[in-house]
């Protein structure tokens, strides 16, 4: 559905620039232009993924441009619910930058990449489009992490230092994105974890294999890891604060190595 | 109708002068009963706070130097000051410049203190005793509805009134940075100076529920105790409580470190690394510096909190040339809206001059006619009201025309000329 996903750019494209310039800017009005026009990229956002699924026969999330598209889609959605529970706009500065890019990727790349595997023999179980939804919604919540621990670590810096620029009164409080990283942490764990394990059965269903040591396994068999110990640590309350916020830093880094892996390093799995 | 304000301010006076202008409530309903005499100046309104005292008014566009002296003179003689004691000090706007002086005082741009809040409830106070006095029109009114309107434009689109300016309420400011909320959070005193006593009242308010005050004297250790409903413990005791706190405040007079690195440190493992917030307003320094490069501790000294405040007042100054922009566009808008008050009666009564005349010479001419369908008297009417009002249109043009141009002559002569009373 390329018109409907152009009219979602556009309203990304709206609701990124306005959140960047509420965020500089500090100005309700700005606040609300993208958040209304952040609604309305997510409901037509939402319609063409439905489109595409009636439409192709197929959920979705196969190929690369479906796949950043329903990455952006994920984003959106998890921006929100922060957005709803923590008031946290300045993480819109972030995110829908992102999104933004992601959109604009996927029509971008449009139907050239259909030179893929036939999706057809990776539809047949419903397995499958579970161990990728759940993964890109893991992968949301540790951007989440991430962007949570930028804010934590510039005004943890800005207060150590005592140095108090525009951008420090347009951040949340240290104890709320402290909190946020935290609990995008444990959802984002528990998604990746389901994701695994979905992904584990799927392959033993169709190969009888639980683990293929490519390299985007083990990536994610070391995001798993990091995440773990981060939350571990976070409880028994040695690593609160900077230490905390920098390995949700370091992490998204391995989140980019597992969701690239493929590409560059090639392997079992295809994409997504 | 010209609007017209003099008064002095901080700025142009200094306080003793300021002082003996101004008004106390009843001398200001008083002044204003006689100020406004109806004939030169029409509507009044005394603003009397301790940084300012202005007068305005509404005064006929041909009487604005006889209304503005009136106003010196009134000045003089009531509040018994010669005039050459205060003239030079004086200033005096007229028109789009005293709405803009309105507006900008109302929005607290006009004040010392940047945004403070205080001022547009003293302007509510200023309208509300004009009313008493029956001094405030229909230009006075809308000027000061208007100047509400702005500043609450002014509050809300910009930051003038965001960041605080004074060291009891950093503390509130930079505690809600690092805790977000202080609902149920410790605050610890230590020493009761005056400005530790004023940030723990600003952290009570705000939502600080346990106060522990460390005095040397425990006489006052008590009094706040029981003042905030907190608890006094000894200053022997310190390095036991401090773990409990989340906000320490520290202003002895001692003369070396009450805080050290290693009673903070131990405190801090005791706190499992949640984070505390130091504050040190006392010269010499009673916290040793080293604590705030502990993990998740934050310190502030009193040159760091004088630095976050003066950026914090640069930051209120940026805001405020927002603020003046907001200003400017709602000057245009309100003299649109006080020249559509102005010239409405006057095109509204000569409409309906001329369309009773046209109805008059109907009636008289009626009879004449004959017996007529209903379309046809109609038609009659329409053809009456139509001719009316294509002979008037240029009329009217050439009024609103002449108001745009402030032409009260012209204008008083079209009035004149269709014998339109006042």
């Amino acid at each position: 559905m390329r018109p409907l996903l152009l009219a979602v750019l556009a309203a990304y494209v709206v609701a990124a620039i306005h959140a960047v310039l509420a965020f500089v800017n500090k100005r309700r009005s700005l606040q609300q232009v993208s958040d209304w026009s952040m609604a309305v990229g997510f409901l037509l956002h939402t319609a063409a993924l439905i489109a595409d699924w009636v439409i192709d026969g197929h959920y979705p999330l196969f190929y690369l441009r479906e796949t950043l598209s329903f990455l952006g889609w994920t984003l959106v959605a998890t921006y929100a619910v922060v957005l709803y529970r923590y008031r946290a706009q300045a993480l819109g500065a972030f995110t829908l930058p992102l999104v933004t890019i992601l959109t604009f990727l996927a029509l971008l790349i449009g139907s050239r990449d259909n030179t893929a595997v036939e999706a057809g023999g990776f539809s047949t179980s419903w397995l499958f489009p579970v161990h990728t939804t759940l993964l890109l919604f893991a992968y949301a919540a540790f951007f989440v992490v991430f962007s949570a621990s930028i804010m934590y670590l510039l005004q943890e810096r800005a207060l150590k230092l005592k140095l108090f620029g525009a951008i420090f009164h347009r951040l949340p409080s240290l104890a709320a994105v402290n909190e946020i990283a935290s609990i995008a942490a444990t959802i984002g764990l528990t998604l990746l974890t389901l994701g695994i394990v979905a992904g584990m059965l799927w392959s033993s269903a169709r190969d009888g294999r639980l683990w293929h040591n490519d390299p985007k396994e083990i990536f994610a068999g070391l995001t798993w890891l990091l995440y773990l110990l981060l939350l571990v640590y976070r409880s028994t309350a040695r690593w609160q604060g900077r230490r905390a916020a920098w390995i949700g830093v370091a992490g998204f880094a391995l989140v980019l190595c597992t969701f690239f892996g493929t590409r560059l390093m090639g392997g079992y799995h295809v994409f997504g | 109708m010209s609007i017209v304000l003099v008064g002095v301010n901080h700025k142009s006076a200094p306080v003793e002068l300021r002082e003996l202008l101004a008004f106390s409530e009843e001398a200001c309903t008083a002044g204003l009963r006689t100020l406004v005499d109806g004939q030169i100046v029409r509507e009044g309104l005394i603003v009397s706070t301790c940084n300012r005292v202005e007068v305005l008014s509404a005064i006929a566009p041909e009487q604005l130097n006889e209304g503005a002296d009136r106003i010196i003179d009134f000045l003089s003689g009531s509040r018994n000051v010669p005039r050459e004691f205060f003239q030079q000090h004086v200033y005096h706007h007229t028109d789009d410049e005293a709405v803009r002086h309105v507006f900008r005082v109302a929005s607290s741009l006009d004040s010392m203190v940047i945004g403070e809040p205080q001022v547009l409830g003293q302007v509510r106070r200023a309208y509300s005793l004009a009313l008493e006095a029956g001094t405030a029109g229909r230009v006075l009114n809308r000027l000061v509805h208007h100047a509400f309107r702005v500043a609450k434009r002014v509050r809300s689109e910009t930051g003038i009134a965001a960041n605080a300016i004074s060291i009891s309420y950093m503390a509130v400011e930079l505690g809600r940075k690092i805790f977000d909320s202080l609902k149920g959070r410790t605050v610890m005193l230590i020493g009761a100076g005056e400005m530790a006593e004023l940030s723990a009242r600003h952290l009570v308010n705000a939502g600080a529920a346990r106060v522990l005050i460390a005095n040397r004297t425990e006489e006052t250790a008590e009094r706040l105790a029981q003042e905030f409903g907190g608890e006094a413990i000894g200053l022997n005791e310190l390095s036991d409580h401090l773990a409990e706190a989340d906000i320490v405040i520290c202003s002895t007079g001692a003369p070396g470190y009450v805080v050290t690195e290693s009673i903070a440190r131990e405190a801090l493992e005791k706190r499992r690394n949640r984070p505390a917030f130091f504050i040190d307003i006392s010269v010499p320094r009673n916290i040793e510096p080293a604590v705030g490069e502990l993990p998740n501790t934050f310190l502030f000294d009193i040159d760091d909190l004088e630095a976050v405040i003066s950026s914090n007042i640069r930051e209120r100054e940026r805001e405020a040339e927002r603020a003046e922009l907001i200003v400017n566009s709602e000057i245009m808008q309100f003299q649109q809206a006080l020249r559509a008050l102005d010239i409405g009666p006057t095109i509204g009564a000569l409409r309906q001059k001329l369309q009773e005349i046209a109805k008059l010479e109907l009636a008289r001419q009626r009879t004449r006619l004959g017996p007529l369908t209903k379309e046809q008297e109609a038609a009659i009417e329409a053809l009456l009201v139509a001719t009316v009002n294509k002979i008037s249109h240029p009329v009217l043009s050439q009024l609103r025309r002449s108001y745009d141009a402030s032409d009260a002559d012209t204008i008083q002569a079209w009035r004149d000329i269709f014998g339109l009373e006042e």
